[in-house]
């Protein structure tokens, strides 16, 4: 700041520091001439004159701002607070949590209701049981006489109190951790996805937030962005249409397209314009320019007008550098020919600029307010007047330029709808036409026009604009008032067609998505017409699909007119698909008073495209969808920065790292290359991550009701004194070490298909969307199973001991801790099994940690009680294990009780897959060539590297008579999707044809 | 023909939709794979492209073009000739680059040519790839229906076996709680007469074999109450001097008696059974034959040697055990549960198993053993018996039965016929239901086995 200072009394050589008043201006003093720079410095001592200069947003530096032509800059902190931008934005963004997040918190309302009604049970029938003398305090029982004194309520708390502690292991703690571990770990899946990663931009995928892992395999509608998702965002210019007539670019010539009917004037003239042109951009090389045929002038004239026009225009910046550290820029391109790089806001105009680069007039760059331009090797400089700035409104910019020759020009450049009508003279109707047709083809489109103004009129627009700029009220309105009265009498140009390209397998992805029976809208800012051409050509929409069009609806009861018509043609034929287009004014109307009816008809169409949509609106639709009635999960793709709202709004947020900036990246959830990698992430990411923690969920639930039930039940036995089952080493360690692992490497390895099988069949996803491995129905299987199994363990032991039997060959008699170790065993077995028996990939991680897991309770049951441990009060365990196990009675008990439990599972099992097999089960029985598969993987596993090389041999062997069309498909893991598109429609199976 | 430089540097990505499928592609498929070097999960080795002398890197490519070459003539000439199906050329092609990466190790770490390794690409190893070799099994009718069967036909002999066991063993309760007014013992249920001995007559239909083993049993006794299970102290037991003079505090209110400790402290201890079980013989003659009862042995070996202990200290045990009280329901201090100074003290075999807490409140404890004199003699032959009884235990306050139990055992342990109706139930369940699943997976063979994925 003190720099600033200096700099500020070297300017105006007087230093009145004697009021605040003065400090203030000569902040303002400062930040003016921030602003307007040098011609600052003219203006005589502002701070004594009245004068006003206003702050806009364009005097604001916005973060992500780059520096040019310049080392420093001096810069004032306007406001830091919380209502900048970036803090609302922060604040918006809320804590985004997961459907299967929700139903857990269900779950465990209802575990925490069963758990306090067992307290309260166990607490009541403590009570009535201890009515009596006799069982209270028996004589050999004696309480000693401070239990006796204290009060009675104050017992009723502490029993109260000591059930819940004796059965709150049923509240799995542990989950938590297992769950957020689960998470965590396993979104490094996504990011090490060698099918997420781009191999041109070498971007992987990235994982913003592990928390919505499994959110991925529940979504219901995707809406997606169009430019820079769908398509590459990478401009090329392709057409464009002077006075009237249309030119396509071929290598960098324009050469007129098939004779128009239109150009009636003068087939001839039309001709030699086109043999003309094709020399002018012969001659752009060989600067023989001025030698062609004189009538051809007027036309020369046009395209150089158009040209210039095209390359005058815009707010494309130079930057000469060739390497050097801003490399990454955004719209960095190499022109070869003139060595400059074009910085550009908008993809379009950068691809315009070059265009016209192309045909030969090329612009070098601003200097100071000099606009230079090479027109055929000639230099030429215009006085940069004004920029009328370009905005969402308007949807146009104009630049006032003033011409070497010394006149002044306006050319105007923007979306049809706002250049024509204001249109005066030139080619108005075919360029309609013309554009129209550019829009069919996908192309978008750019009109350009442009004004001489005599200096009288200069003079005046530099006057109204003044005014405005420096109007401190309503100065938008005002500027908005000044641009309509400038931008009016223009006469047309012609219109640029610059193309898209579609992404590769935007097609097929999207055509997948929708099998997986997500709703997929496209949400684009671009004009009607190619955003239909757009969503034809990527398959959004079908030629077969009956397409509704809700578009340029003027009033509120026109439009609700229209959505009752829609929704009553929706009725009529319902067997055909339907699509719907709105436009974004349509669309804020129905959303203002026929929320509902907007969303039946909205339902009920299997494509909805949004076409000129503000970002705001794009949020406004996710929400709208959010909150309605079925509450499904919807998930947001964009790429730019206008995405960010959309993303943030969705329930999933998916950025695509492309070309413009990292915004949409850095607020995504998961932020990926290509739209196509959206179909792995959703069919087999995101299928594989909500079985894995949907199980994962379940099965903490389900072992911690086998783990308590028999403590709950053993209360019956023990008169409710609180007595625990299990000794407490197995209390703590049970969920830590005996159950825990073999689970979470489930959560992480499990992969109940095969992938390639779910990437090539998508609509195995609508097999757990709405969350159906969470329902209350699958919920209370696990939790029937748990409880079940659990009074197979207590009561299998119960007949065993209870009895007062002998169990041992010796006839010694076990005590009440073997009875616990008894159920505790068979329990750890149990539950084991159990996990191994959903476990449908068994690495040898999984074989590890699941024998692991039961070997390490032996011998860790074995150790515990074969020592007597110096530091603990009570001996309980000692050697209750190992005369356990030395009895033949409980090995014949434990196995039975193992197998007994596990009978009623797999019989509920196969019963369900025999009679009533959902698609993933049928999916299962599909073996993609699994032999190879195996060895494969063992392949890149490090010992199996040379152990491979024999088998791999042998292998070839049979797989090299194996026709290679068939091997190919069914190995690449690169192409998952459909070899043809005959497979997508009738969705053959994939066909393992044996070798 | 090798091409040093592949277009694609990613090996196993090959472009989406369209997979080189042309013979060529082996090659091409080969080559990249040398400049993609893949850390395997288990060395984590991470090749980096920077740091790589450049001396040796020409050395280097040197070896690869020659290695590459001969492993490529290795594969066209391969046993079936061909083109390498492209399923299989990949792991080929890591397969060869990892034996590259291990002959390139004294060279430093390889790096890719020209440095052009692209560094955020995930590393193509099976772990990250979730290609992990496996083993992929499915619950359908079919694998099931055997295990069925082999369960069935496994479960139901078993329990077959253990119920004929089970069947075998010989038992006999005898109830002398004495709340029946005709019972010997009933005259023992006043607190009066003391001490009371009764007698009970039974008669052994079966004579009993081997060894006969001598239960005491009680009913609605809860042992396994909280507080009378954490009522002992447990370093007492084993003879720790502190805690002999300063017992747990678990062990109130039995924890001192008169200012004095009492050893051994605690609920359990204190009400520890003192019935006295005599068995004779009613032979033929006038006068009975007592039965010998041993007393050792009814523990476990690990209690008795090394869990429980006698304090250390002076020559005799009641020198031990000075500064110390016997518990409040004693008769005897602990020093004289016994005349044996190895079954004395808290040695004493039958306090041992007094200690170690039933987990129901009816159960059994081992009282004596009736050991096996001969072959050709059976232990307890059939004909009349009479019990003589001391009894001292009160139970009637929490309306609790006694008895005493002489049972044989068999390698499972006493007559328990559960264990083998559950293993012939669950066999035949199990039999069962391989019987339906096969009916159904016949009927439904046709529904289940197409592998149709309807929408």
């Amino acid at each position: 700041m003190s720099a600033t200072r200096s700099r500020l009394v070297q300017i105006h050589g007087k230093n009145d520091n004697n009021s605040a008043n003065g400090r203030n201006c000569k902040l303002f003093l400062l930040v003016l001439f921030l602003l307007y720079g040098e011609k600052f410095k003219q203006q005589e001592d502002l701070c004594s004159k009245k004068y006003a200069m206003p702050l806009g947003p364009e005097s604001l530096l916005l973060r992500g701002a780059r520096l040019k032509n310049t080392k420093e800059i001096f810069g004032v902190a306007i406001y830091t607070g919380m209502e900048t931008k970036m803090a609302l934005n922060y604040k918006s963004k809320s804590q985004k949590r997961s459907a299967v997040e929700k139903s857990m918190n269900t779950f465990l309302i209802i575990y925490l209701i069963i758990l306090i009604s067992e307290a309260i049970i166990s607490t009541i029938l403590k009570y009535t049981w201890q009515a009596e003398e006799k069982w209270d305090e028996p004589w050999y029982n004696q309480k000693t006489e401070h239990q006796r004194n204290s009060s009675k309520i104050l017992r009723f708390i502490s029993d109260f109190l000591a059930f819940l502690v004796l059965y709150n292991f049923i509240i799995p703690i542990s989950l938590y951790v297992t769950v957020e571990m689960q998470k965590f770990l396993g979104s490094f899946f996504i990011g090490w996805d060698l099918d997420l990663y781009h191999e041109e931009s070498d971007q992987k995928a990235q994982v913003n937030t592990s928390d919505l892992n499994e959110e991925l395999g529940q979504v219901e509608y995707v809406f997606t962005d169009k430019t820079g998702t769908l398509t590459e965002n990478e401009m090329q210019f392709r057409e464009c249409s002077i006075n009237g007539i249309k030119y396509q670019e071929i290598n960098g010539r324009l050469v007129s397209e098939g004779p128009t009917p239109d150009s009636s004037d003068g087939n001839l003239s039309y001709l030699n314009s086109l043999s003309h042109l094709n020399n002018l951009s012969h001659l752009t090389t060989s600067s023989s320019f001025r030698t062609s045929p004189e009538n051809e002038t007027e036309l020369i004239k046009e395209h150089d007008l158009f040209f210039k026009a095209v390359s005058l225009c815009h707010t494309v910046q130079i930057s000469n550098v060739q390497t050097d550290g801003i490399g990454d820029g955004p719209w960095q391109s190499n022109l070869a020919p003139s060595q400059l790089e074009y910085y550009a806001s908008s993809p379009d105009e950068k691809a315009l600029v070059e265009a016209a680069a192309r045909i030969g007039i090329v612009f070098i760059g601003n200097f100071e307010e000099t606009m230079e331009v090479k027109t055929l090797g000639k230099l030429e400089r215009y006085k940069l007047l004004h920029i009328l700035e370009f905005d969402s409104d308007r949807r146009r910019m104009s630049v006032i330029v003033q011409a070497p020759s010394g006149e002044k020009f306006l050319f105007a450049k923007g979306a049809e709808s706002s250049i024509l009508p204001n249109c005066v003279g030139g080619e108005i109707e075919k360029t309609r036409i013309h554009v129209d047709e550019f829009a069919l083809k996908g192309l978008r489109t750019l009109c350009m026009a442009y004004k001489q103004l005599t200096s009288k009129e200069y003079e005046e627009i530099d006057r109204r604009l003044f005014e405005a700029r420096t109007a401190l009220q309503q100065r938008e309105e005002k500027l908005a008032d000044v641009f309509q009265f400038i931008e009016k009498n223009l006469i047309l140009l012609g219109a640029t067609a610059v193309e898209d390209r579609l992404q590769d397998r935007v097609r097929e992805t999207i055509e997948g998505l929708r099998m997986a029976g997500i709703k997929v809208w496209v949400l684009t800012g671009d004009k009607h017409e190619t955003a239909v051409s757009v969503s034809l050509s990527c398959g959004h929409f079908h030629r077969t699909m009956n397409i509704l069009e809700l578009i340029n609806q003027k009033s509120d009861s026109q439009c609700a007119e229209q959505l009752r018509q829609l929704a009553r043609r929706i009725k009529e034929d319902h067997v055909i698909q339907h699509g719907l287009v709105v436009d974004g004014t349509s669309l804020s109307l129905a959303l203002r008073e026929h929320e509902k009816l907007f969303m039946e008809v909205c339902r009920n169409c299997s494509a909805v495209l949004c076409c000129r949509m503000a970002p705001l609106q794009k949020a406004k639709v996710i929400r709208l969808i959010k909150i309605s009635p079925e509450k499904p999960i919807t998930l947001a793709v964009g790429d730019g920065a206008n995405d960010v709202s959309m993303i943030q709004e969705a329930h999933v947020g998916i950025g695509i790292m492309g070309k413009e900036g990292r915004q949409a990246a850095r607020n995504s959830d998961y932020a990926i290359a290509r739209f196509k990698f959206l179909s792995k992430l959703l069919f087999v990411h995101g299928h594989f991550y909500y079985i894995r923690i949907a199980t994962l969920v379940q099965y903490f639930f389900y072992k911690n009701v086998c783990f308590i039930t028999p403590q709950f039940l053993y209360q019956f036995y023990c008169l409710f004194s609180q007595q625990t089952l299990y000794d407490s080493v197995y209390l703590t360690l049970y969920n830590i070490c005996f159950t825990s692992l073999p689970i979470l490497i489930y959560s992480l390895l499990e992969q109940h298909i095969d992938p390639h099988v779910l990437q090539s069949k998508p609509t195995l996803y609508r097999d757990i969307s709405k969350n159906r491995q969470l329902s209350i129905k699958t919920f209370l299987y696990w939790t029937i199973l748990g409880f079940s199994h659990a009074f197979i363990f207590f009561f299998g032991s119960y007949f065993l001991i209870g009895k007062d039997i002998s169990l041992l060959g010796n006839g010694q008699m076990f005590g009440n801790w073997t009875f616990g170790t008894l159920v505790f065993t068979v329990m750890v077995i149990t539950v084991t099994v159990k996990m191994a028996l959903e476990t449908h990939f068994w690495t040898w991680i999984n074989h590890l940690v699941t024998w692991g897991s039961i070997i390490f309770y032996f011998v860790f049951s074995l150790f515990y009680g074969g020592i007597l441990w110096p530091f603990l009060g009570s001996q309980n365990m000692y050697f209750v294990f190992i005369q356990l196990l030395s009895s033949g009675s409980a090995w014949f008990a434990i196995i039975l009780m193992v197998v007994t439990c596990l009978l009623l599972d797999i019989v509920k099992k196969v019963f369900e897959r025999q009679l009533h097999p959902t698609n993933t089960e049928k999916a299962q029985l599909i073996k993609a060539n699994s032999s190879i598969k195996c060895l494969d993987s063992m392949c890149c596993f490090s010992e199996g590297e040379t152990a491979c090389a024999s088998v791999g041999r042998m292998l070839e062997r049979v797989v090299g008579r194996c026709s290679p069309t068939h091997v190919s498909r069914s190995w690449s893991a690169s192409d998952p999707f459909y070899t043809n598109d005959r497979s997508i429609l009738t969705l053959s199976t994939m066909d393992s044809s044996t070798c | 023909m090798i091409r040093v430089r592949p277009p694609l540097p990613s090996p196993f990505y090959p472009p989406p939709l369209s997979p080189p499928l042309v013979p060529q592609s082996s090659l091409f498929f080969l080559s990249p794979s040398l400049w993609g070097p893949q850390p395997t999960p288990a060395s984590g080795r991470r090749q980096s492209a920077e740091g790589c002398p450049a001396s040796s890197a020409l050395q280097r490519r040197w070896r690869r073009r020659l290695r590459l070459r001969v492993f490529c003539q290795g594969q066209q000439a391969g046993p079936l000739g061909g083109p390498p199906a492209l399923r299989g050329a990949a792991p080929w092609g890591s397969m060869a680059m990892n034996y590259n990466a291990k002959d390139e190790v004294d060279g430093g770490p390889p790096c890719a040519p020209g440095g052009t390794a692209k560094n955020r690409r995930p590393d193509n190893t099976a772990f990250k790839q979730q290609r992990l070799p496996a083993w992929q099994p499915i619950l359908t009718a079919g694998t099931v229906l055997p295990t069925f069967f082999i369960i069935g036909l496994i479960f139901i002999p078993i329990g077959i076996g253990i119920f004929v066991t089970s069947n075998n063993i010989r038992e006999i309760e005898i109830d002398y709680t004495g709340t029946d007014p005709s019972s010997p013992c009933n005259k023992c249920l006043s607190p009066n007469v003391t001490p009371c001995i009764c007698t009970i007559n039974f008669t052994l239909e079966q004579s009993f074999e081997g060894n006969v083993f001598m239960y005491y049993g009680l009913s609605n006794f809860y042992q396994n109450h909280r507080r009378y299970v954490k009522s002992r102290d447990d370093s007492q037991l084993n003879g720790d001097a502190s805690a002999l003079l300063n017992p747990s505090k678990e062990c109130e209110p039995y924890r001192r008696n008169e200012d004095k400790p009492i050893a051994p402290c605690g609920a359990i201890a204190n009400s520890m059974f003192n019935d006295t079980l005599e068995l004779f013989l009613v032979g033929n003659e006038s006068h009975p034959t007592p039965i010998p009862l041993k007393k050792k042995g009814i523990a476990w070996w690990t209690d008795k040697n090394v869990k429980f202990r006698n304090p250390p200290g002076g020559e005799s045990l009641e020198e031990r055990f000075k500064d110390t009280t016997k518990p409040v329901n004693w008769v005897k201090p602990v020093y004289m549960l016994d005349s044996e100074p190895d079954n004395n003290g808290f040695i004493n075999e039958d306090f041992i198993v007094w200690m170690r807490t039933a987990a129901l409140p009816t159960f059994r404890k081992l009282y004596r053993l009736i050991e096996r004199k001969s072959d050709l003699h059976p232990t307890l032959p059939a004909g009349r018996y009479y019990l003589n009884i001391t009894y001292n235990y009160p139970v009637h306050s929490f309306d609790g039965r006694k008895r005493m139990i002489l049972s044989t055992i068999s390698w499972m342990g006493g007559k328990n016929p559960f264990l083998g109706i559950a293993y012939i139930t669950i066999g035949s369940i199990s039999f069962l239901l391989g019987v339906v699943l096969l009916v159904i997976n016949h009927k439904y063979r046709n529904s289940s086995n197409t592998a149709d994925i309807t929408i």
